[in-house]
């Protein structure tokens, strides 16, 4: 006997069936050849992935988003992994509070989150600019990073760091020389997350988005507010395809089920 | 002065206290276990000796310079972990090198120093290896080499064979003490296994509750344990319930017999299984020697020796008789005798 039984299996496939329908839409849309969304289509084509590919405010979204994704990665791993190593390696007083601090902005709705960095950021004219964009996908990512990474730390054994100490290794040499090269695997699949992370962001884009700088969930939203022809479904499909590359890639890498921490 | 000189160290967790006024001396080049059950507190004191925990009071002393505050990275103390903690992501040469490498020594010393050190613990060619591509006993063998090419002060190792099996333990014992004695090492042993204790140091202190219940060689902790935690743990020990007589002297099973009772309050006799022989009931027996009477219950074949199980008028005791020797049979009435010195009288433990 051995996983689980069919009862169980059987009310799996069943929650993956309703999860994973309306993925199977959208890709069928995608290869529609009419005109609007009519399901199932009439006819095969790639002629919306043609259509996205001429689409300037798509692909002008499309690369802000990469380049917020990119910057706001690479800021938060720098903000954050310091941050984490503190809160699982050091012995400080208030440091269950500071945990609790780092951690609130996760607790928090972004539809507030939103609303306040836009009453913020208006007066400081950074609305619809790369470093408000930043800044407001960095109250997401930063305390997400922070958690991540905090857990992975603390999961590393303790005595191969005391190890390193006895050798006579000063601290900074051990999270150098230990464990940052140990908690690598969580670090990448910590940076792969909190790049799909920016780049999903959308509530809070949409409040700090504006005509001259939005995100592509934003422009996304924007276009299935005017118009309903499938290129939307197109350009999903590019994006899964790009995630699941992505996942993929990270899985081979280092294994998910290791990153997270099991 | 010696060497190494623990005084009057103490650690506490919350309401508990883990190690508990614990003092020690240590001559250079001297091999010390620290022996004591499960949870005594020998991990503990080895980790504040290795500057891993902080003590809350009390002082240590290297070659006369105090190094109680002082941060671990700065006290060279080769620690060998129960876990060996080897650095899985760095090979077997350059885990050897690192402490050689954080003292900055050149490239080709390095190279010298880890070839000396893997030849050493006779792992000579597996230095390209991961941790996890060697077995238990190399790895251990790893993290001794590591912990010995930094010339340690003092060498720690954490009841660093259990993970191995009987067999490769023994040999890694031998290994450990040669290599140990050859380079003069002074070293601080913890083991909860006294066979260890016993084959691989010059002194051991027997600890019990955070406390040094007794330091001493293998013979005085044997022959003369301080008290009767240490008569029960080290080595086996019939704990025979006894009283005494007006003029002061024991009596065992219901007979007197010429050792000296503790002044007052309920004790027990204790005596070591191999010292004491069975005769035949009607053998006369002289002035220095205990004799009691009793049936066999039953003897076990236990390889190097057999275990004969007696009872008597007050209770059971076992005797180890040299495998060879043809044992009674069950049943049969003997008379079973020790030398009187051999006795050692210890007060029960409160209830
Ligand atoms: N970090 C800690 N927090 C609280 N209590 C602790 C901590 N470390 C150790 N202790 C307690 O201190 C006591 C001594 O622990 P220690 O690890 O020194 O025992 P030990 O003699 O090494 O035992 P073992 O043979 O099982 O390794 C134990 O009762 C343990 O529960
Ligand atoms: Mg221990």
């Amino acid at each position: 006997m051995n996983g689980a039984g069919p009862v169980l299996s059987g009310l799996a496939a069943l929650v993956y069936a309703v999860i994973l329908a309306p993925i199977i839409v959208v890709v069928t849309l995608a290869f529609s050849a009419d005109s609007f969304i009519l399901f199932p289509p009439s006819g095969y084509s790639l002629r919306w992935f043609q259509a996205l590919a001429a689409h300037a405010p798509l692909l002008s979204a499309l690369w802000l988003s990469v380049q917020v994704a990119c910057v706001v990665t690479l800021l938060s791993l720098a903000v954050g992994v310091p941050a984490a190593l503190a809160l699982a390696k050091g012995e400080f007083r208030g440091k269950d509070a500071l945990t609790g601090f780092f951690l609130a902005p996760l607790l928090l709705p972004t539809l507030i989150t939103g609303l306040a960095l836009l009453l913020f950021f208006t007066p400081m004219r950074l609305t619809a600019t790369l470093p408000g964009l930043v800044l407001g996908h960095m109250t997401v990512t930063v305390p997400f990073v922070i958690r991540m990474m905090t857990t992975a730390l603390s999961n590393l054994p303790h005595d191969i760091e005391a190890a390193a100490a006895t050798l006579g290794a000063t601290p900074f040499r051990v999270v150098r020389r230990v464990t940052l090269p140990l908690a690598t695997p969580g670090l990448i699949a910590c940076a792969c997350l909190s790049f799909l992370l920016s780049f999903d962001e959308t509530v809070i884009s949409l409040f700090i988005s504006g005509p001259r700088a939005s995100t592509l969930p934003v422009e996304m939203v924007r276009y299935v507010e005017g118009r309903t022809d499938p290129l939307i479904a197109a350009l999903s499909v590019v994006l899964i395809v790009a995630t699941l590359i992505v996942v993929v890639a990270v899985e081979r890498l280092v294994g998910v089920a290791r990153a997270i921490g099991k | 002065m010696s060497y190494l000189e623990l005084a009057g160290l103490q650690k506490r967790y919350g309401g508990s206290v883990a190690v508990d006024d614990v003092s020690l001396s240590v001559e250079k080049g001297e091999s010390v276990a620290l022996l004591g059950p499960s949870g005594c507190g020998k991990t503990t004191t080895l980790r504040m000796l290795a500057g891993l925990i902080q003590p809350d009071r009390g002082t240590i002393r290297v070659d006369d310079v105090e190094i109680t505050r002082l941060a671990a990275h700065k006290r060279n103390m080769g620690y060998v972990f129960q876990s060996y903690a080897l650095f899985p992501h760095l090979t077997v040469s350059r885990n050897v090198a690192f402490g050689l490498e954080e003292r900055g020594i050149g490239k080709a010393e390095i190279a010298r120093q880890v070839e000396e050190g893997l030849a050493l613990v006779r792992l000579d060619g597996l230095g390209g290896r991961r941790p996890r591509e060697l077995s238990g006993g190399q790895q251990q063998r790893v993290a001794l080499a590591r912990a010995l090419v930094i010339h340690p002060s003092v060498l720690l190792l954490d009841e660093s064979l259990s993970n191995l099996d009987a067999k490769l333990r023994d040999t890694m014992r031998h290994e450990i003490r040669s290599i140990q004695r050859s380079l003069g090492i002074t070293t601080l042993f913890v083991t909860h296994d006294q066979v260890e204790a016993l084959t691989m140091c010059d002194r051991i202190a027997v600890m019990n509750r955070g406390r040094i219940a007794q330091i001493g060689t293998a013979e005085d902790i044997y022959e003369r344990p301080a008290t009767r935690f240490v008569a029960e743990f080290v080595g086996r020990a019939n704990a025979l319930p006894a009283t005494r007589d007006t003029e002061g002297k024991v009596v065992l099973w219901g007979a007197a017999h010429p050792v000296a009772a503790p002044p007052q309050g309920a004790f027990d006799l204790f005596v070591r299984p191999q010292r004491m022989r069975i005769v035949s009931a009607s053998e006369p027996t002289g002035g220095e020697t205990v004799r009691v009477t009793g049936r066999v219950l039953r003897s076990v074949f236990v390889g190097d020796h057999v275990e004969v199980l007696v009872e008597g008028a007050g209770g059971q005791l076992a005797v180890e008789m040299p495998s060879g020797t043809t044992a009674p049979t069950e049943g049969a009435e003997v008379a079973v005798i020790w030398q009187a010195k051999d006795s050692l009288p210890f007060a029960c433990e409160a209830a």
